[in-house]
């Protein structure tokens, strides 16, 4: 098992169903511009049936950058426009896979 | 009174194509040409439209799963990144399941085990990510004051996830260090099952049929006290065995 102490990658979970990919990366990039490596978000879903929460996947450059996220971001309130507040969860992320840089293209 | 006839959904092509490709075409025989057919569209137009797909394993046959996972290997050396965003997306699944403890998903939530245990079957996730998800499953919300909506004392649907995961992928961790993560599982587990009290037959008959074809010889707790001292006897041995590493 991957020790805890080098996990680098972390999911942020419960944001806002509508928030955007860009309104997001303005909040982090704010303190965390250059400190990760990959960055994936996952859109969440804003419609009454079935509501889910936005997510985002992000492998950081070091440890201490994931503590830093975490203590700045675990438990942010982020506002949605209809003012309905939301308290977003840091945690590692269960699977510490990212892509790797190289893509091979496919010759199909 | 007047109604409008329900407007069925259309679906672009490429859409069309992949549902057709996944949903009805895929089969044992065919899943090279799938693979191939998949491989030949315009990745990044439909990419996300396939991790969709790919999330609704539920939606095919229960004994197709494997398939899914065949491909989701496949794919990932041409297209690691969607491959990556897979497991990520099972996993949050599993996790959604366990916070929202849904019955009305259970016949998903089973589907999204068996996909689990079938992706470390064609080796395209690791054992730790497998524990990981079997310890989250044994704890997750005990402890909290949801725990009574999260997992109520009568609900067995938490032992079925671990039974499925367990049938699908639990006989390759039969030596080196994934047999004793599982051996040490096994104990954690009891002692959820017996905090369960009697059990309905079918949960217990599903238990015992794991544990002849996993750990045949294993010892079975009768009670609470005989498990919490096994597990005392066990968490002892980890603590001196990891301090005499550190020394």
């Amino acid at each position: 098992m991957k020790d805890p102490l080098n996990k680098t990658k972390v999911v942020l979970r419960h944001l806002p169903p509508s928030i955007s990919e860009a309104a997001l990366r303005d909040q982090i990039d704010g303190r965390f511009s250059g400190r990760y490596k990959w960055f994936s978000f996952r859109p969440g879903k804003n419609s009454q049936k079935n509501l889910r929460y936005s997510r985002a996947y992000i492998d950081f450059q070091s440890t201490e950058d994931v503590i830093e996220f975490a203590e700045f971001f675990d438990g942010h309130i982020f506002v949605n426009e209809k003012g309905a507040q939301l308290k977003a969860l840091v945690e590692y992320a269960p699977s510490q896979r990212v892509p790797k840089v190289w893509s091979k293209k496919d010759g199909r | 009174p007047e109604r409008s006839a329900r407007v069925s959904k259309v679906r672009p092509p490429l859409h069309q194509y992949i549902r057709k490709l996944l949903f009805s075409d895929l089969d044992k025989s065919s899943v090279e040409h799938v693979l191939r057919q998949l491989r030949k569209l315009p990745w990044s137009e439909c990419e996300a439209y396939i991790l969709k797909c790919f999330l609704k394993v539920h939606k095919g046959k229960y004994s197709q799963v494997n398939l899914i996972a065949i491909l989701t290997a496949g794919l990932s050396r041409y297209h690691h990144e969607f491959a990556v965003a897979v497991v990520d997306e099972i996993l949050e699944e599993i996790r959604l399941g366990l916070e929202l403890n849904d019955y009305n998903m259970q016949q998903r939530r089973i589907a999204h085990m068996r996909f689990l245990g079938e992706l470390y079957n064609y080796e395209h996730i690791d054992s730790s990510v497998i524990f990981e998800t079997l310890y989250l499953i044994i704890v997750f919300g005990h402890g909290t004051p949801e725990q009574d909506v999260l997992d109520p004392p009568e609900d067995c649907f938490r032992i079925r996830m671990i039974i499925t995961l367990l049938q699908t992928c639990g006989q390759y961790f039969d030596r080196g260090s994934s047999k004793r993560k599982l051996d040490r599982f096994l104990i954690y587990f009891q002692r959820y099952v017996l905090s369960k009290g009697p059990l309905p037959l079918d949960i217990e008959f599903d238990i015992q049929d794991m544990f002849a074809e996993l750990r045949p010889n294993m010892a079975r707790y009768s009670s609470s006290e005989e498990v919490n001292a096994a597990l005392v006897e066990l968490e002892e041995h980890e603590r001196t065995a990891s301090s005499e590493r550190q020394s």
